[in-house]
């Protein structure tokens, strides 16, 4: 229980100063080069993984699959860089963007014949609103160009 | 004098674009996960995001921005995420994924404090009302 406890604080120290380094990276370099960049952290961690991993036994389908979905993860970095490029705040952009698993749970109901338990459907009801919220930004009036900006971009 | 009109700002469309593909992913990730083991899978997830990475450069026309605080932002960025699925995965081999995913969801809590403390960022009455609902469906649906 102490060690899952610890690996799990592990996860969420990583994941959260992650949001922070993402919103960082921006505000420096392009969403495209952040891509290349994150890309090259994870390719770092490849030879370690291969330590303890092999791909031999795997299907051709199971391959492609799995590297599709890395394709698609790649993608969703792209867009989760470029929105904080255009001025999204890491606390809005980063809670918004972690409720992917709600149309991962709409994609599993149409295509696996799954059924949202009703628990789900409270969690559906959460996000689509919190979602809402979140997204709620009223009209910024025109302020003088000498008037400093809130945030650190 | 400040309209509360609410207006469709840009970087919306990107976040929902992201939710989309993350949702995609997460689907696939799904279907891949009966037969891979999730190190197996992280593998995969790696060498399928190098297309990505080289459309990238080739839009850019090998123009990549090498500012370095930027290079090391993303690069901290990458090695953070991975360290964290394989710490993810390590939690899920000691204890049920029912109350390991629902806990390590809440991981945006400490993005958002981060981003109060160092980016001097605040949000609005109704986005911290969002912000709770939104960790609420986090833990739920991650359940």
């Amino acid at each position: 229980m102490i060690h899952s406890m610890a690996y799990v604080g592990f996860a969420i120290v990583l994941w959260g100063v992650c949001g922070l380094f993402m919103k960082l990276g921006t505000n420096r370099v392009s969403a495209r080069s952040m891509v290349i960049w994150v890309t090259v952290g994870f390719v770092i961690l490849l030879p370690f993984m291969w330590k303890f991993t092999s791909l031999a036994g795997l299907s051709a389908v199971v391959v492609s699959v799995g590297m599709l979905a890395g394709l698609l993860n790649g993608l969703g970095n792209w867009a989760v860089f470029a929105c904080l490029e255009k001025g999204a705040k890491a606390s809005v952009a980063i809670p918004l963007t972690a409720l992917y698993p709600l149309f991962t749970v709409f994609l599993a109901t149409v295509f696996l014949r799954e059924r949202p338990t009703s628990l789900q459907w409270l969690g559906i009801v959460l996000a689509l609103a919190g979602g809402a919220m979140l997204s709620y930004e009223p009209a910024i009036p025109a302020k003088s160009p000498e008037e400093p900006s809130p945030c650190v971009q | 004098m400040q309209t509360e009109r609410w207006h469709f700002p840009l970087w919306l469309w990107y976040a929902l674009l992201c939710i989309f593909w993350w949702g995609l992913w997460g689907f696939l990730s799904k279907i891949g996960s009966v037969s891979a083991n999730p190190l197996q899978m992280q593998v995969l997830f790696t060498l399928g995001m190098l297309p990505v990475a080289l459309g990238m450069l080739l839009q850019m026309r090998w123009k990549l921005d090498r500012n370095l605080g930027g290079a090391t932002y993303g690069i901290l960025s990458g090695v953070a995420t991975g360290l964290g699925t394989l710490g993810y995965y390590a939690a899920l081999h000691e204890q049920d994924a029912s109350v390991v995913t629902p806990l390590t969801g809440l991981f945006p809590v400490l993005t958002i404090v981060l981003a109060f403390i160092v980016l001097r960022e605040r949000l609005n009455k109704v986005q911290m009302g969002g912000m709770v609902l939104a960790l609420a469906a986090i833990v739920v649906l991650s359940i």
